[in-house]
């Protein structure tokens, strides 16, 4: 075990490691200036209950429901073999009558081990890309593994990777509906940013083991229910401007080891845990090392990461105008708080930089004071 | 016709025998016939067990099946609630593997169970049976007609998630290889046509809930088989079902894989034949071993 790990593995704690998956990376990418983010996924905190037990727990994602209707319909798709895919598949790419071969990567018989089961995928999918006797069309539930800031992450991918002639697609299921052939735009950005993932990692599988990894294609399948029915349809989308986007920003994060030395020593997430699993470190503690670590605080944050209570808090604390996100941030180039802001409205002299800024606030200044006293 | 002598064979034909009947009896809801052989089949099943205690025991992959009308005479009736009580789960559970005759996950199961057969069957019912087969094999091996087991994977010989087979049935078709998933979803499609047909000529007696249900089911099949379902009738409207089309359909697409989905199975059940003792045959290999020859196909 290297040290990086090793020191990885202190700063997680006694708790067991939590697997990354392509909705963790991309929330990871949104942010990868973020050196708190990039240290709690990199040693596998389990960041929703670091939040809780820091005494700010932040709900996102999908609701409940939403989750269990996104599995059934999941399950409706992958069931008997991937039978409805198959059908969706000939019709849209006219996939031949013999190409039914399904080849489940779940288990490795009693095993669910990552390395294990990143190994038989490789042999797997390696294998068929080679062209082996008989090569396999669909893939369930294959293990990717990606390398994040000099660290290797495993990706528990819930789809479906499938092949035709000699090339690999991503299939990426969605329960969000598809109306009239439309779907939200930014539901279909989010399903086709996290298939980019998978598309990174099965083309680093392939470069890995000595092949081209232009055998993975750059359009991936998305498998929406039709009109709110369970209708399940496939649209092809092109997916080669995420890629290269996901592919920068994943370049863009700071190396973990660099990362690790800057830590103060003995700083952990640890959440000291009794004999029966509930933690007990104190909530103050937990959250005070957490803040030892530099954060980048963005409105974004409270769509992608269980951590947004905190590092909102925090930045509200700053007086950051962080909080208002990026469109407010270039508004006020060169002013980083709200008290500068407030200062040079009320006439403080500014720096070079900031008179631009300070003009337009003091303006703003005299019309909302003009305005109260017409009010008063 | 019962009696002492018979030896454990024809005692088996006569359980398969009387257990089909019942299963007629209970479709046609005739409380009074049920409850008969419900009886008939239990002293069966002791003196069976009397006599396999007695005897070499069977192997449970040599028990056979075979079909005759089963002797009937008058009972007491039982009431329409009791109807469904009659039978353990591992017996409905039977049955229904017993029309399918390919390996199913407990939703297909619980699926088919619901068209085809009286009383209910929960899929929280099957979740502990697989548990409880292997431990009632393991504490007296073969003291039973048959068990249910699971699919074993055609590459390891490990135990296929979730799919459950009869101790009964040739190895061949209790394995799954890369082209079987496929081939038994056909293969289902063409039973439950055919039980579809078979089952509308019952009349009344079968209820029309029962049959709605079937129907959705063979829909839900056909929908992902190429030329089952005819064209859409009106704009908007879902095509009709004629469940011969959809047999035929099933059938044509499943000539196509059947040869290479044999040669892998039957290579996959010589391997386990050479290589695994008769629990491991039943229960799966636990060992994470791979067969060279046919891993990842
Ligand atoms: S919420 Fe905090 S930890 Fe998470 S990405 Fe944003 S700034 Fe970083």
């Amino acid at each position: 075990m290297n040290t990086t790990t090793t020191r990885l593995n202190a700063l997680r704690g006694g708790q067991p490691p939590v697997n990354h998956n392509a909705r963790t990376l991309v929330g990871l990418s949104v942010n990868p200036g973020c050196a708190r983010r990039a240290l709690l996924d990199a040693c596998g905190a389990d960041k929703g209950t670091v939040a809780r037990q820091a005494g700010h727990p932040w709900q996102f994602g999908q609701s409940r429901f939403a989750l269990a209707r996104g599995n059934a319909f999941e399950q409706q798709v992958k069931e008997y073999g991937g039978a409805r895919l198959l059908a969706l598949l000939r019709e849209s790419l006219d996939l031949p009558v013999e190409q039914v071969a399904y080849i489940p990567l779940k288990s490795v018989g009693d095993s669910t081990g990552r390395e294990q089961r990143y190994r038989q995928t490789c042999r797997a999918l390696v294998g068929a890309a080679r062209g082996g006797p008989d090569p396999g069309t669909l893939y369930d539930h294959p293990m990717l593994r990606l390398n994040v800031g000099g660290n290797d992450v495993y990706l528990e991918p819930d789809l479906i990777a499938f092949k035709i002639g000699d090339r690999f697609y991503i299939v990426e299921i969605k329960s969000f509906p598809v109306i009239d052939r439309q779907a939200n735009g930014a539901q279909v950005a989010a399903a086709t940013r996290q298939a980019s993932i998978y598309v990174i990692a099965l083309q680093d599988l392939f470069a890995t083991n000595g092949l081209d990894p232009e055998l993975v294609a750059t359009s991936v399948f998305l498998v929406t229910p039709k009109d709110f029915g369970n209708t399940p349809i496939a649209t092809l989308v092109d997916a080669r401007k995420q890629i290269s986007m996901l592919n920068r920003q994943l370049a863009r994060m700071d190396r973990i080891d660099i990362l690790l030395d800057l830590l103060p020593s003995g700083l952990t997430f640890d959440l000291a845990v009794d004999t029966t699993g509930v933690p007990t470190r104190p909530a103050a503690n937990l959250a005070a090392d957490l803040r030892r670590i530099p954060a980048r605080y963005r409105p974004e944050c409270m769509a992608h990461c269980e951590l947004a209570g905190l590092c909102r808090d925090e930045a509200r604390q700053n007086a950051s105008l962080d909080v208002y996100g990026q469109g407010v941030v270039d508004i006020f180039g060169g002013v980083d708080t709200t008290h500068t802001a407030l200062a040079l409205a009320e006439g403080r002299q500014p720096s070079d930089d900031q008179a631009g800024v300070a003009r337009t606030l003091r303006h703003a200044e005299r019309l909302r004071a003009a305005l109260a006293e017409g009010a008063a | 016709m019962q009696n002492n002598e018979e030896t454990l064979d024809e005692l088996e034909n006569r359980l398969a025998q009387l257990r089909r009947a019942l299963r007629l009896a209970m479709v046609e809801r005739d409380a009074a016939r049920v409850a008969q052989l419900r009886q008939q089949l239990h002293r069966a099943e002791s003196l069976w067990e009397d006599k396999a205690a007695a005897e070499q025991p069977v192997s449970a992959a040599d028990a056979s099946d075979a079909s005759a009308p089963a002797p009937v005479s008058p009972d007491a009736p039982v009431s329409e609630p009791a109807l469904a009580a009659l039978l353990p789960t591992r017996e409905q559970v039977h049955q229904t593997l017993s029309l399918l005759e390919v390996p199913a996950a407990p939703k297909l199961i619980t699926a088919v169970h619901e068209a085809f057969f009286p009383g209910e069957l929960p899929a929280s019912r099957l979740a502990s049976l697989r548990r409880d087969e292997e431990r009632s094999y393991r504490s007296a091996p073969n003291a039973r007609p048959y068990y249910l087991c699971p699919a074993l994977t055609a590459d390891r010989l490990a135990p296929a998630r979730a799919l459950l087979t009869v101790s009964t049935w040739p190895l061949e078709r209790r394995i799954m290889g890369a082209h079987s998933p496929r081939v038994d979803f056909l293969t289902t499609a063409t039973k439950i046509a055919s039980a579809l047909i078979s089952y509308s000529q019952l009349g009344p007696r079968w209820t029309p809930d029962a049959q709605t249900r079937a129907e959705r089911l063979l829909r839900s099949f056909a929908v992902s088989i190429p030329g089952a379902l005819g064209p859409p009738t009106l704009a908007g409207h879902v095509p009709a079902l004629d469940p011969d089309q959809v047999g035929d359909a099933a059938k044509a697409e499943l000539s196509v894989h059947l040869e290479v989905d044999r040669r892998q199975r039957s290579e996959a059940a010589t391997w386990a034949r050479d290589r695994l003792s008769e629990a491991e045959r039943l229960f799966g290999n636990r060992l994470a071993s791979v067969r060279n020859s046919a891993s990842a196909d």
